[in-house]
């Protein structure tokens, strides 16, 4: 488990034990030019056969490096000396494919929609769970605006990082008053909140200006929610400030959340043939799931 | 199936102890998980990341160690983390960093067994000198005498952090509940002659208590040391020592050793480990809980 923090996060080896991985070996505060090394090491030690029951799991808080360190870590496979390698920093990839995942199955069973006919929003865009829902949402080919509370040119450039990284079509939008959330909400479809925990992004007032809001996810699970009138378990319940509108809280993409993780740390030691996993993998198996 | 144990081990030092792993895993945890160089600020997430990623029935095979070298920031750890618990989703956490408290535990049971064995006594109203005694193992085997009765002592080198540490002894571990006093190196000739029990707690090679010292407390009944490397920090102890008269002791004073020591802090740890296993309800561990269960090891060895 190859962590850039200072610190493996618990989440992550309480996660891999649980899925039949009998013996973890934590690496933190590991550099991106270590990554070469250790996969190498990890590869080099076993015979083809022992290393079918080895993997590799990228964490840390920072979706870039945790991109480029499995690009590190592909690039240093020799194969038949190959292992599978999982990419789950902060658990943003599966908490946000399973954000996208439960909000495209609301729009097509409420509204006969699919993503790529909709307008979306991310609040918190700049997180790394806001990220990585605007990437699996543009790929899916809704138009996705990122959000950030404090600075434009923070939201453009980090659109602008993840459409060369991703081949995405984000752009980026700034929202720190009111009347700016109500102004780009005035034709979107889908509202994320990805927004820091504990903190009401849109209140009663912004959200009733979402005349064309057809589903709304947060996954802040800390009171008040990040959406007012959002509760923690909904799963599509009716919003009751706009007519049609759904909403989904945080337990309920949780629990796809953690199906998902524990579904691709079971296909590393079930695969024959070494795989690659990160948010795109997340969001097919979130959309199974759901 | 029946979720692995999986014990997290923190520390602020930059490697886990070997002892606790070993400790750890004999007691029936499956996976020791170190975390090393763990600033106590981020306490609370990592203890968050824990209880969030197991359903509560998974919790009961997960717990938290805290090890590192500073028992007040251990403790202030330990509180943390029991804060953070939001049941049911919380695990149990123990804290015993460098092995003091349970080191601590071990020598304060061990000397009470040989007060009650040779003297028909206890630790109350007993003049105690826990000389060394501002490393973790002589604050945490102050505060347990003290709260036991004994009019506890610490003496170091320096008066001021004597002094410093006393408080540190009286006002977090104790809750304001004892009165721990200080002195240095220079009044122990005085304090001796009133003096019924002594600990050293001391770096390893310095001698605490010369015989000439042991030669002038007419009221001494029991001595212990924790320190296994020769010399012992008390003139004529000897590591094997548990329940030996000590030599030139006009009133008969008892040895107690390292290895006496280290046998019930062995059996101490490995218990708490195992409770933790073991309970259904988290338990928060510390240097209380360790002599309520070195006594527990005492009686069991009868």
């Amino acid at each position: 488990m190859f962590d850039p923090m200072l610190n493996n996060s618990p989440f992550d080896i309480n996660m891999a034990l649980d899925n039949n991985f009998d013996v973890l070996m934590p690496y933190s505060n590991v550099k991106l030019d270590s990554i070469h090394t250790l996969t190498q090491d990890a590869i080099f030690s076993r015979s083809p056969s022992g290393i079918k029951r080895t993997g590799i799991f990228i964490g840390g808080k920072d979706i870039g490096l945790a991109m480029d360190m499995m690009n590190s870590a592909k690039q240093a496979m020799v194969p038949p000396f190959e292992v599978s390698v999982l990419a789950d920093p902060s658990g943003a990839y599966t908490t946000a494919a399973a954000l996208v995942a439960c909000v495209e199955k609301e729009l097509h069973e409420k509204h006969h929609k699919a993503l790529k006919d909709c307008k979306a929003v991310v609040f918190g865009g700049t997180g790394p769970v806001g990220i990585a829902t605007g990437v699996i949402a543009s790929l899916a080919g809704t138009e996705t605006q990122l959000v950030d509370h404090m600075s434009l040119a923070a939201a453009q450039d980090t659109a602008k990082e993840y459409n060369r990284r991703c081949k995405s079509n984000l752009s980026g939008a700034i929202a720190s008053t009111d009347a700016e959330k109500i102004a780009l909400l005035e034709d979107v479809d889908i509202i994320f909140c990805t927004a820091k925990a504990g903190i009401q992004v849109i209140s009663p007032e912004v959200l009733a200006q979402a005349k064309q809001l057809k589903v709304a996810g947060d996954v802040n699970a800390v009171p008040p929610a990040g959406i007012a009138g959002i509760q923690m378990n909904d799963s599509g319940a009716p919003l009751n400030a706009l007519e049609g509108a759904v909403g989904l809280g945080a337990l309920a993409i949780g629990n796809v959340k953690y199906q998902v993780q524990h579904k691709l740390l079971k296909l590393i030691l079930a695969t024959d043939k070494p795989v690659y996993l990160d948010f795109r993998e997340a969001f097919s198996e979130a959309k199974k799931l759901v | 199936m029946e979720k692995p144990y999986i014990l997290h081990m923190l520390t602020t030092a930059k490697n886990l102890s070997p002892f606790d792993v070993n400790m750890a895993v004999d007691a029936g945890w499956i996976s020791a998980i170190p975390y090393i160089n763990v600033e106590p600020s981020e306490t609370k997430s990592l203890v968050q990341d824990v209880i969030f990623s197991r359903s509560p029935k998974g919790l009961q095979n997960t717990g938290i160690f805290i090890g590192g070298r500073d028992s007040k920031q251990a403790m202030d750890m330990l509180k943390t983390a029991k804060n953070t618990m939001l049941p049911p989703f919380a695990v149990s956490v123990f804290a015993d960093p460098s092995g003091a408290f349970t080191t601590a535990a071990g020598m304060v049971t061990a000397v009470e067994e040989q007060l009650k064995q040779k003297f028909n006594t206890s630790f109350a109203g007993k003049n105690l000198l826990a000389l060394g005694g501002t490393g973790p193992v002589g604050q945490a085997a102050s505060v347990l005498a003290a709260q036991a009765g004994a009019n506890v002592t610490i003496i170091g080198r320096q008066l001021d952090k004597a002094e410093r540490i006393a408080e540190l002894c009286n006002v977090e571990f104790g809750e304001g509940k004892i009165a721990i006093k200080a002195a240095t190196n220079s009044d122990l000739t005085e304090l001796i002659k009133t003096a019924d029990v002594v600990f050293a707690t001391g770096a390893a090679g310095i001698e605490l208590l010369s015989s000439e010292q042991i030669a002038s407390a007419p009221q001494l009944k029991v001595v212990a040391d924790v320190n296994a490397v020769p010399p012992s920090g008390i003139a004529g102890l000897d590591p094997f020592d548990n329940g030996q008269e000590i030599a030139n002791s006009p009133s008969g004073a008892v040895a107690v050793g390292a290895l006496a020591i280290g046998n019930v802090k062995y059996q101490t740890q490995n218990r708490l480990l195992k409770k933790m296993i073991n309970s259904e309800e988290p338990l928060f561990l510390h240097f209380e809980h360790a002599f309520e269960v070195a006594r527990e090891v005492i009686n069991s060895s009868k």
